[in-house]
């Protein structure tokens, strides 16, 4: 195999190359105003690592993905066309009122809890560019007001005519019928032909999400709208960068969905937060590979803590409405979760509970934490690494960012160390001791609202500060081992090479499987499975247009099931493609009874107050070549620590006294080999800290394993 | 007569009484007392010996974690529609009922009362053999009477019994809805006494090992409209509250019972103490506000609600006395300990919202009242609509509180002007499209527009105020469930502002109506159509008052589909205003509507209101006013006649000079039209309220109660003040149709012998 992986993040833009049996990675500073150049120097890292030119490496590999955080960057910069809206006669405030709760969707808890100071954020689409259009359809579908087309030609000269580069309709249950929106665009197109100078691009609503809710639907397709072009270009000038370097096949993308798919057949939104979502991918396919099971992975980075789950058992976890920077959307988005606990999270004191508090608010990367000595004043989580003695002040961050031990110090004594009443290496202690608490309460709240428990997990540590931080976490969560995985400083970009080719797509349906008011159950099968049929042959088709061979195509069928008029909506994945018998709707009842109870509890269901299908979804996908992971199970090799390359005194947590700690660099990453904490090893990629009570084992491809004794 | 009794015969008087309860009713020992009890021994011991801040602050994020998967749980396989869309809590109580923590964005009123029930089964059940309290046993409870908000409202309580020890009790809320009461929904302001609010619960065990009891799961089915519903929420209740104790269990097994006893204890107590040095960092003295109700839901009449705020040092009281009397037969009352409840709300959300979410916020804050009063009501008065005073409490705080905190140089947040503070929702209830029996309300409760702040304009349909992140939901999502169809769905109020430098946000209209059910109708809880509900703040204007528009006798899907073009546009001043509907019958009602039928494509509108505004209109920058013009949320003539600007009709371009020049003419007007302050009050102030005015409350003396009770003025002192009877509203229309009859008939008579 050979194939070339890109995670283009905020900061750095990290490559994975699969070069036949060699796994090499390439990391350089992103170029937000060209990607093109950090992308080339990235691969360039890698190249060099394999004596290989970029041109060659490029003509002759099988693909390239990316995933990308342009999307995110464009929100945060605003930076899109200006956007028409044209809604059904009655929801003209639907999207600037954000369902009440928008003033608080993306900020920390305190910031929510917060309201006098509440600000909704700066809106994409003004309201004076959103206008109503008589028309309206009932839950059902059923036409109930015929779609007025003069008023429909009359709204969009409007639009257009104050400066609209963009069209959105959101027409309230459009999902279930969606005549009217088809019919505006041709109206649209029959008043403002694509071929015409100046043509602007129309989104319907029901064409970017298939669910119900019509706030979240509407901007969903908002951002779609707004995010295209940036998306295009910037996806685009990548393309192009690659044709030029020899690589003639299509440039494929990462979706947020935990597939991929062509630039051409990929939605803008779909590929906002896919770094992280690759991230999660990865996992999934290391635990498959490695056969770790359960895993939960963590992203500790500068600014934030990421979680994802991965069920063993192929339970899919999605958010269906997630948060995109300030906006709630309606897009099957794999679950993640972000938590503001990073290397940079500022610690203050809590006057009221005499202890120390962290984030949600972050030093970032400018000015940073004191220790870089840009400015920052407060006190971070990596000043208090610092003086801990876990970084080296000299080779942090691969020795790109020197740090200043004394601005460290100097911070957490001028904000903390006197209300506490504690010396500055206490007072770090706390800090990290709070951090890690902190970090280990978000992972055991996500697992085990889905009905997990954390000691059934393995938890992978990645990002830049994970594995400093691993020990610590697991300490807080009561668990014993965590392998920080093989690639984990370019995680994503390794995980945008192991997923599939994949489309989903999802309806919204009234499907009672049981009425108790009638008690009767389900038959109406023709229905349930035109409706599968339909979403199959909308997956088949986007595979078929990027080349899939259709005897390769396969479909999940994933179910949101609900008892009575319950919000939940507990994805069920089913074997059955089709109904056909009341044995086969027992079963899928029965299917979703075990589900449910083993998230919220045995006896928790309440079958007797009815059973129904909210949303079908179907995932159509084509199976890749993966990257070979290694078995990454401890290995029975006692190899014994490498010469240490020097020796520092390290603080630590529980501990009342200073620890000699010695270091070591890589050549502490041969497989089996161990080493008793406390140390520290640091690599060209990362720091890892072993706490005591700890040992280091290093498995095979680079991965290693914490483990409690 | 022998009125003289021995010590010893009053003991053992005492010991019969005691021991011969008739009724075990709501406790004034209990519910007259919102402080944090006193330290247990438990307490004490652990605490004595000195704890650990640190470790404190772990074992409360652990605390924090479980409540908020357990808050999540409730959240997602809720039912209600309250649950859905965030109307619900999970918490812990200390060992004697002390709410120690409540779940992160869970509705704090819930959990500030739900520790009356607790304390009234620690009183009660504990030691009784025929009830008991023992690991596994759950009791639930709605009648907030002996604490709660109102009887929509039902909670789960658990004990946790660790070890054989107590060590803490854990809760679960949701506010149901539909609860059997004389109108569907759980909100009937046609109660006249307490027997018409549904059932009425008084905490009761109805979970043995860990298991709901059938038999009283099927009682309390048979007793509400919706008995999916009321099996479905209380299974949800019971498993969240499980799960959490699941999660408490953990903490005890790693870190000991002292760790959380000593915990909870803690975070009580570092918060009484957070809450003092703020009151004390207030300056010394007094502000006031007055808050007026202009409805009982059946009538119009004013009910004030007195407030004053007083600050000594580390000390802070409110005052209430001079508030008007409670209804004996009306529903707006509310007793004093769901009042407080209300009252820690708004100091949560208004004030300090950085506290955490414990009663120790109230603990220290000294609350005085008149027995009697709507706020402070007793006896047998219905309080279904306390939601009325309710939120007054929650929004008395912001006028008195900037005034003390303006000049401080640390705010713990903004200055701002008082919330909309009306349930403006659709209360429904009937058959649904489906044939299941509903009743319920709509989450637009959760929109109230935000007062003005002093530094920006409120925000629009912010959250309601009792809670954080409430959710007004999805009209899709809600239409599958019910036959209700919004014809305006979300429209902001046009016009309808709290003017200000800084405007209050708006609300939005309401536009519904029902198709598909043979059985339907809606109510509206709501005051404030004649009187405004949310006060501005220095100079800010109020918001303007709100009222119940609707459109009788038509079928509009009928209409549509005869003539698509009979409506331009859902618009609730349009519709009114041009009346485009043939044979309709259009109607403008204040907005305490009982419940009432609705015929298929029969139109309701009602409106979410804006918030208070902020400073003087002169002061608002005129490209903010244009920003309004151009959002079509102000008309062009409000512009010039309100924030007095110049500007282009077609352009929209403001003319600062001349926009200068005319503000600069209006204030020499106002100085012109000023009067010092004795003329004005000699010109302005009556010894008694208007003599057409119903009218509750103090006037000039807040010793002396007006009231008018049987169509009556009377007078009262304050320490005797007696509930006010009112007579039923249709009787009143049928005496005065007869009025009208009699003089018909005299006149008929006249002319009859002039013949």
């Amino acid at each position: 195999m050979k194939r070339v992986s890109v995670d283009i993040g905020g900061t750095f833009t990290d490559c994975f190359v699969v070069w036949d049996n060699q796994y090499v990675e390439g990391k350089a500073l992103t170029t937000h105003h060209n990607l093109a150049l950090g992308f080339n120097e990235s691969l360039g890292d890698a190249c060099k690592q394999l004596g290989l030119e970029s041109s060659k490496l490029l003509s002759e590999v099988d693909s390239v993905r990316y995933s990308t955080t342009l999307g995110t960057n464009a929100l945060i910069e605003r930076k899109g066309p200006r956007i028409g809206v044209l809604v059904t006669t009655g929801f003209k405030s639907t999207i600037p009122l954000s369902r009440a709760r928008g003033y608080g969707e993306g900020l920390s808890e305190h910031e929510q809890m917060d309201i006098p100071n509440a600000s909704r954020p700066e809106p994409i689409v003004p309201i004076p560019m959103i206008r109503e259009v008589r028309e309206r359809i009932d839950y059902l579908g059923d036409v109930f007001w015929k779609l007025d087309e003069d008023d429909v030609r009359l709204r969009i000269r409007e639009l257009v005519d104050s400066g609209a580069e963009a069209l959105v309709v959101m027409f309230t249950n459009s999902v279930v019928n969606p005549v009217n929106e088809l019919r505006v665009r041709e109206i649209f197109l029959e008043e403002y032909p694509a071929h015409l100078l100046g043509a602007i691009p129309m989104l319907l609503s029901h064409q970017v999400a298939g669910r119900k809710g019509e706030y979240a639907r509407g901007t969903s397709t908002i951002m779609d709208a707004f995010l295209h072009q940036t998306m295009y270009h910037g996806l685009g000038t990548l393309e192009l960068n690659l044709r030029a370097q020899g690589y003639n096949k299509p440039m494929l993308v990462s979706h947020n969905s935990g597939g991929m798919a062509q630039l051409n057949s990929t939605d803008a939104l779909q590929t906002v937060h896919s770094g992280p979502v690759s991230g999660i991918a990865a996992s999934e396919h290391l635990a498959a590979a490695a056969e770790l099971g359960n895993v939960v992975a963590t992203d500790m980075g500068g600014t934030s803590f990421d979680i994802g789950i991965v069920d063993q058992g192929g339970v899919k976890h999605y958010d269906f409405n997630p948060v995109i920077d300030r906006w709630m959307v309606s897009i099957p988005m794999v679950h993640l979760v972000t938590l503001g606990a990073g290397g940079g999270s500022i610690a203050r004191y809590d006057r009221m509970f005499g202890s120390v508090e962290l984030g949600p608010q972050s030093a970032g990367s400018d000015p940073g934490p004191a220790c870089y000595d840009r400015g920052g004043l407060k006190p971070t989580v990596t000043d208090a690494d610092l003086v801990l003695g876990y970084l080296d002040p000299k080779n942090y961050a691969n020795g790109r960012i020197p740090l200043n031990p004394r601005r460290a110090k100097q911070a957490i004594e001028d904000e903390l160390c006197d209300d506490l009443d504690m010396d500055v290496t206490e007072t770090a202690k706390l800090i990290k001791r709070n951090v890690d608490a902190g970090m280990a309460n978000g992972i055991a709240t996500e697992l085990r609202t889905r009905g997990y428990e954390p000691k059934d997990f393995t938890i992978l540590a990645y990002g830049g500060n994970g594995p400093l931080h691993a020990c610590g976490v697991a300490n807080a969560l009561g668990v014993s081992k965590i392998l920080a995985p093989p690639f984990s400083s370019t995680f994503s970009a390794c995980g945008a090479g192991n997923v599939n080719q994949m489309h989903i797509h999802e309806m919204s349906t009234w499907t009672v499987l049981f009425n108790p008011a009638t008690k009767s159950f389900y038959n109406q099968y023709d229905s349930f499975n035109k409706g599968v049929e339909e979403l199959e042959r909308r997956g088949r088709e986007d595979l078929i247009r990027q080349g899939m061979p259709t005897d390769q195509i396969r479909y999940r069928l994933e179910l949101d099931m609900r008892y009575g008029n319950q919000r939940v909506q507990t994805a069920v994945v089913t074997e059955m493609n089709r109904l056909t018998s009341q044995r086969e709707v027992l079963a899928l009842m029965d299917q979703f009874h075990k589900s449910y109870g083993a998230r919220f509890g045995e006896g928790s269901q309440s079958p007797e107050t009815g059973v129904r299908i909210n949303t079908i979804r179907v995932c159509s996908y084509v199976e890749q070549p993966k990257v070979a992971f290694a078995k990454l199970k401890l290995s029975d090799k006692k190899l014994a620590p490498p010469e240490p390359v020097s020796q520092r005194t390290c603080h630590y947590v529980g501990q009342d006294k200073a620890l000699d700690t010695p270091i070591y660099d890589d050549k502490a990453l041969v497989e089996g080999t161990r080493i008793p904490g406390p140390a520290i090893v640091t690599t060209r990629a990362t720091t890892y800290l072993v706490e005591p009570g700890w040992t280091f084992h290093a498995a095979a491809q680079g991965g290693v394993w914490f483990i409690k004794e | 007569m022998h009125d003289k009794i021995s010590a010893e015969d009053q003991a053992l008087l005492d010991k019969f009484l005691a021991d011969n309860k008739m009724f075990l009713g709501p406790d004034p020992e209990i519910m007259r007392n919102h402080g944090v009890a006193p330290r247990s021994e438990a307490e004490e011991a652990v605490l004595s010996k000195g704890f650990d801040a640190h470790r404190a602050h772990h074992i409360r994020g652990l605390v924090n974690a479980a409540l908020s998967e357990s808050f999540q749980m409730v959240n997602q396989m809720g039912a209600a529609p309250g649950a859905k869309w965030g109307d619900l809590v999970t918490a812990i109580y200390t060992a004697n009922g002390n709410l120690a923590m409540i779940a992160p964005h869970g509705i704090i009123t819930f959990a500030a009362c739900a520790f009356y029930p607790i304390r009234f089964i620690i009183k009660n059940w504990m030691d009784d053999p025929t009830v008991g309290v023992k690991d596994g046993d759950g009791f639930i409870h709605n009648d907030a009477r002996y604490g709660g908000v109102h009887n929509t409202d039902q909670s789960m309580m658990m004990p946790l019994y660790y070890k054989g020890e107590l060590i803490c009790w854990l809760s679960s809320t949701i506010h149901e809805g539909e609860n059997g009461a004389c109108e569907p929904g759980g909100l009937p302001a046609a109660a006249e006494s307490k027997y018409d609010e549904g059932i009425k619960m008084s905490p009761f065990k109805v979970v043995e090992n860990f298991q709901l009891k059938r038999d009283l799961v099927t009682f309390l089915q048979n007793s509400v409209r919706d008995p999916k519903l009321q099996l479905e929420d209380m299974k949800v209740k019971l498993h969240a509250v499980m799960r959490l104790r699941e999660r408490i269990v953990a903490i005890l097994d790693q870190f000991g019972r002292e760790a959380l006893i000593g915990t909870m204890r803690m975070h009580l107590e570092d918060t009484e103490v957070e809450v003092r040095r703020r009151i004390s960092e207030l300056p010394d003295g007094t502000t006031r506000v007055l808050q007026f109700m202009d409805s009982s839901l059946r009538e119009n009449i004013m009910q004030k609600i007195s407030v004053a705020i007083t600050v000594k040092g580390d000390r802070m009281i409110m005052d209430f006395r001079g508030t008007a009397p409670q209804f004996l037969n009306r529903s707006v009352n509310t007793n004093l300990a769901s009042f407080k409840a209300a009252l820690a709300t708004g100091l949560l959300q208004n004030i300090w919202p950085d506290l955490p979410h414990t009663m120790a916020v109230l603990s220290p804050i000294e609350v005085i009242t008149d027995r009697n009063s709507i706020i402070d009501a007793e006896g047998e008065m219905p309080q279904a609509m306390s939601l009325m005073p309710l939120f007054k409490a929650c929004v008395a705080w912001t006028i008195p509180m900037a005034k003390f905190n303006y000049s401080l140089p640390k705010k713990y947040s903004a200055i701002i002007a008082s919330q909309y503070d009306q349930a403006a929702t659709f209360i429904y209830g009937g058959l649904t499209q489906h044939g299941d029996v509903t009743g319920n309300f709509c989450g637009d409760i959760n929109g109230m527009g935000q007062g003005a702040r002093s530094h920006a304009d409120g925000e629009h349909s912010v959250s309601p105020v009792f809670g954080f992140m409430a959710d007004s939901g999805e009209h899709e999502i809600n239409e599958e469930d019910t036959p209700i169809i919004r014809l305006g769905a979300q429209r902001l109020a046009k016009d309808r502002i709290g003017f200000g430098k800084y405007r209050g946000g708006m609300g939005y209209e309401q536009i519904a109506t029902a198709r598909g059910s043979g059985l339907w109708g809606f109510m509206t809880g709501c005051e404030g159509s004649k009187f405004p509900s949310a006060q501005g703040l220095f100079g800010g204007y109020s918001c303007p008052s709100y009222q119940l528009m609707k459109i009788k006798g038509i079928n509009i899907f009928e209409e549509l589909k005869k003539n698509p073009n009979v409506v331009e546009v859902f618009d609730i001043i349009k519709l009114m205003n041009e009346r485009p509907i043939p044979g309709g019958k259009y109607s403008s009602n204040d907005m305490g509507m009982t419940f009432e039928l609705c015929s298929d494509g029969e139109i309701y509108m009602i409106c979410q209101g804006s918030g208070g505004g902020y400073g003087d209109v002169l002061e608002r920058d005129p490209a903010l006013v244009m920003k309004d013009v151009r959002e079509d949320l102000l008309s062009p003539d409000l512009a010039r006649e309100i924030y007095q600007v110049v500007f282009d009709d077609k352009s929209l371009v403001v003319d600062e000079e001349a926009t200068a020049k005319l503000r600069a003419d209006v204030r020499r007007q106002r100085l012109a039209r000023g009067k010092p302050f004795d003329q004005f009050c000699k010109e302005w102030v009556t010894p008694e309220p208007p003599a057409h005015l119903p009218y509750l409350g103090s006037w000039d003396n807040n010793a002396e109660i007006y009231a008018s009770s049987m169509g009556q003025r009377v007078k009262m002192p304050a320490d005797q003040m007696q509930g006010v009877f009112m007579p039923n509203p249709k009787d009143v229309a049928i005496m005065q149709l007869e009025g009208e009859v009699e003089k018909l008939k005299a006149q008929l008579a006249e002319c009859q012998s002039s013949k």
